[in-house]
């Protein structure tokens, strides 16, 4: 029986590596099966980002500016869509996704019945603005004030920037393109002694004429008592103030070309925001009057600090968008929270001239890294 | 696995297609499913973009109605103004108010939102133009047209960025369609390839053991039965034809073994026939060369009976006779096989003749079973036995010689003895005498010529026995005895 047994029992093995072989193939290819039935289901169901699973927020703040596209605009938004994120609140910049383009005043409506929960707003001091502010208050929308001021409505706060601040630094960097000037005179000679005032002009936007309470009122008077603490007699400068229409878009740039036709073209211009500068920046080089006339200019965008980096502008304001933006959040979110908040904050301002312009410049680009 | 290959062959095969079919029909329903969840994809895209434009219908439906009734104050304008502002209503509920980090998502709550505010300045509307309050209704109706124009161009600006984001994910879908497409198509060609891979491999273990039979039946066929026995791997039927074709072969080989053992056999008894025959022959060929004429002695020999029976003398007539006797015996022609009686006789006739010779010198003493006699043994045996005992043992030993014959059973055999008392045999010579080396003197012409080895070797032949003689002496002087064992059969009793 034994002997017999032995060679039967390893076939017998033989055979059942074969069943087995056979048996395992079977298993792994029924797993391949599963996986690439799992593999291909996953394609044909992979994801596509819907509502459902979007990120979702507690609050709603909306922004209202003059420009939505302006660079300044969109940095203060940056910096206000940052802090917000952080509480869990979307900001946005109202105006943005609309194919018309809508006035301040009419996103203002749109706003107020949308029921958002809070507005910030680049206010103006119009009785219009006050009322659609009220309305909105009543409506129960906390609104912030950013940059510009309608300070008999009801609004929640005010965030500006220091426009005294600003006004004295202004007075400043006249002070030393007086001084500059001076030594080149002395150096020249006695030549054009005639010629010694400083023609200062300050452009302002016509729609700040509305209200003396305007920042540029600020700024403006700030500034006079800067360069007259400096220049007792006052004799050397004489400060003019260009209005600017800025009713429509392209009105302001046609405003501040009319400077360069008119017979006295000013020494320093000082422009108070964005757009003004561009626009005096450009001007000057046209007309050909870079080193002849001094711009004095506000904000830091690209083209500005390039324009300081070659020496057209001469020392730019740069307002702290960041903070301005992260401020007006701050302010809404203590409302919510606290009930109440600081019915004014303002955000820091810093020079930029030839001087610590490369030093911006590679901040700039490490932030952007 | 075992219990599968158990199974019957119908069984295992269908079971296999079932499987295979099976697999891949599971992989197309799924692959179905995914395409099905796709289209209901795609058909989705522009959903959203089909429900503004409602949402737009049905805000400007009651618009219109507004407008309508503040202009005429129909009651029909004022039903069609609650319907629309009822179903207008009812699809701004639809829509979402959560506030998300998608675009459409935010202009979908901020829509919904102006819509109830619209609502609500149209019903004051309403109400005003009912109470025929006309400066409220105007201002209202200011209100409300401006609302009307916001929430417009609201939906214009989501219907077109969902527009764009919808095309987007539409695109985006019909690319996956197509890298779908490619990997259906990867994904049915393993399948294909896999499910073949396993249906070889199963229809090869269950044909394994098939062809194991086909190729041990062929080695049968070509007649070598030593195979292997094939091992039952699976009791389908492939097993019990291998299990019957094993039976068959051992079977086979078991009749083959038979056959050839009684051909063996016969082979071997006819090999022992014809030496017994061959020898016998030549004992009574040199028995012959010895006595010239056979015939012409016995009829002298009976000449001489007769005349001493005429004689008067008794004894030589009966002497005569003996002689006569003692050799026709060996004339007679008989058969190889002869009972012991027809023996004993034979050695009685020799010693009377003997006694005769020698004048009754020798002394013969006769034990015999009478029963035994009718067994059969080989002829020409005792009688060279005893002459060998009378030339060698007691020749000389004058009346003090004596001749003893024994028959007598012992177990199973029947034992004759011949013994003497004569000069015995050494035992180196017992030696070559049962081994056949013995030489014989040439001169030595006083027998018959058969030797000791002749009767040795036909005695062995006849009972196949090597032991059937057996020389036993003593010593010098003290006698010889051989002893002849042959096998007792019943039926001869």
């Amino acid at each position: 029986m034994n002997t017999e047994n032995t060679p039967r029992s390893n076939n017998k093995r033989k055979l059942n590596n074969k069943e087995s072989f056979v048996m395992i193939t079977t298993v792994i290819f029924v797993i391949v099966t599963i996986f690439l039935i799992a593999v291909s289901f996953s394609v044909s169901l992979k994801g596509f980002k819907r509502k459902d699973e979007a990120h979702e927020f507690d609050r709603y703040y909306v922004m209202i500016t003059d420009n939505y596209k302006s660079d300044f605009w969109k940095s203060v938004y940056r910096g206000a869509y940052a802090a917000a994120k952080e509480d869990n609140i979307y900001v946005d910049l109202l105006g943005e996704n609309f194919s018309k383009n809508y006035k301040t005043k009419e996103l203002m409506k749109i706003a107020t019945a949308s029921k958002v929960d809070g507005i910030i707003l680049y206010a103006d001091e119009t009785k219009e603005m006050t009322e659609l502010i009220n309305e909105a208050v009543e409506e129960g929308i906390p609104v912030v004030t950013l940059y510009g001021d309608n300070t008999r409505s009801n609004r929640l706060s005010y965030i500006g920037v220091g426009g005294y601040t600003m006004g004295r630094e202004y007075a400043k960097q006249i002070n030393n393109i007086i001084r500059e000037k001076k030594t080149e005179n002395s150096a020249e000679g006695e030549k054009n002694e005639q010629d010694k005032g400083i023609e200062v002009t300050v452009l302002v936007n016509s729609d700040a004429r509305y209200a003396g309470e305007n920042i540029q009122n600020i700024i403006i008077a700030a500034m006079q008592e800067g360069i007259e603490e400096e220049n007792a007699d006052g004799s050397e400068v004489s400060i003019s103030i260009k209005t600017v229409d800025n009713t429509n878009d392209f009105s302001a740039e046609e405003s501040i070309r009319d400077i360069f036709h008119m017979e006295q073209v000013p020494d320093v211009i000082v422009c108070l925001n964005e757009t003004n500068t561009m626009c005096a920046y450009q001007a000057v080089v046209d007309f050909n009057q870079v080193g002849k006339v001094n711009i004095l200019g506000c904000y830091a965008s690209e083209p500005i600090i390039n324009a300081i980096d070659v020496g057209v502008v001469y020392a730019t304001l740069a307002i702290d968008t960041d903070q301005l933006g992260e401020k007006c959040i701050k302010a809404l979110s203590d409302y919510y929270e606290s009930g109440n908040t600081s019915q004014y904050d303002s955000a820091d301002v810093s020079l930029i001239n030839k001087s610590n312009v490369a030093e911006y410049m590679k901040k700039e680009d490490a932030q952007n890294e | 696995m075992n219990r599968f290959l158990d199974r019957p062959l119908q069984y295992k095969i269908v079971s296999i297609c079932v499987f295979a079919n099976v697999i891949i029909f599971v992989v197309n329903i799924f692959l179905l499913l995914g395409i099905n969840s796709m289209s209901t994809e795609m058909e989705m895209v522009y959903q959203d973009n089909r429900h503004l434009n409602r949402l737009t219908n049905a805000l400007s439906s009651v618009q219109d109605s507004m407008t309508e009734y503040l202009r005429s104050k129909t009651s029909d304008s004022l039903k069609t103004y609650y319907s629309s502002a009822q179903r207008f209503s009812n699809l701004t509920e639809e829509l979402d108010d959560r506030v998300t980090d998608l675009s459409f998502g935010r202009m979908e709550r901020n829509i919904k939102y102006m819509s109830q505010n619209y609502l609500n300045e149209v019903s004051l509307t309403i109400e005003a133009k009912r109470g025929r309050n006309v400066e409220k209704y105007r201002a209202y109706y200011d209100n409300a047209t401006e609302l009307y124009s916001y929430i417009s161009e609201y939906i214009t600006s989501l219907n077109l960025e969902l527009f764009v984001s919808n095309s987007e994910h539409y695109s985006e879908l019909t690319k996956m369609f197509r890298t779908y497409e490619f990997i259906s198509f990867i994904v049915i060609t393993i399948v294909m390839g896999g499910n073949i891979i396993i249906i070889t491999n199963l229809v090869s273990t269950i044909i394994l053991p098939l062809r194991k039979l086909v190729d041990s039946a062929n080695e049968v066929a070509e007649g070598n039965f030593d195979t292997e026995l094939l091992e039952i791997s699976y009791n389908d039927e492939i097993g019990i034809v291998t299990k019957a074709f094993n039976k068959m072969v051992i079977s086979i080989k078991q009749y083959i073994e038979r056959l050839r053992m009684s051909i063996e056999k016969e082979r071997h008894m006819q090999e022992r026939e014809l030496m017994m025959e061959s020898h016998l022959k030549d004992a009574r060929l040199k028995y012959l060369q010895a006595q010239i004429n056979p015939h012409f002695l016995f009829n002298t020999l009976n000449a001489g009976a007769q005349l001493a029976m005429m004689e008067g003398a008794d004894k030589t007539y009966e002497y005569v006779q003996t002689v006569a006797d003692f050799f026709r015996y060996n004339v007679k022609g008989k058969t190889t096989e002869v009972t012991i009686g027809e023996e004993v006789t034979l050695v009685d006739n020799y010693i009377r003749i003997l006694n005769v010779r020698f004048s009754g010198d020798i002394g013969y003493e006769k034990q015999v079973d009478k029963r035994l006699l009718g067994a059969s043994m080989p002829n020409m045996v005792l009688q060279p036995i005893v002459e060998n005992a009378v030339n060698h043992g007691i020749r000389e030993m004058g009346d003090k010689g004596k001749i003893t014959l024994k028959v007598y059973r012992e177990d199973d055999n029947i034992c004759i003895s011949i013994g003497d008392n004569g000069k015995g045999i050494s035992r180196e010579n017992i030696e070559k005498i049962l081994s056949g080396n013995w030489e014989r003197k040439k001169d030595q012409n006083d027998n018959n010529g058969i030797g000791m080895d002749n009767v040795i070797s036909r005695l062995r032949l006849f009972t196949e026995n090597d032991n059937a003689v057996e020389i036993k002496s003593e010593g010098e002087n003290k006698g010889c005895e051989v002893i002849i064992r042959l096998p007792f059969e019943e039926k001869e009793e």
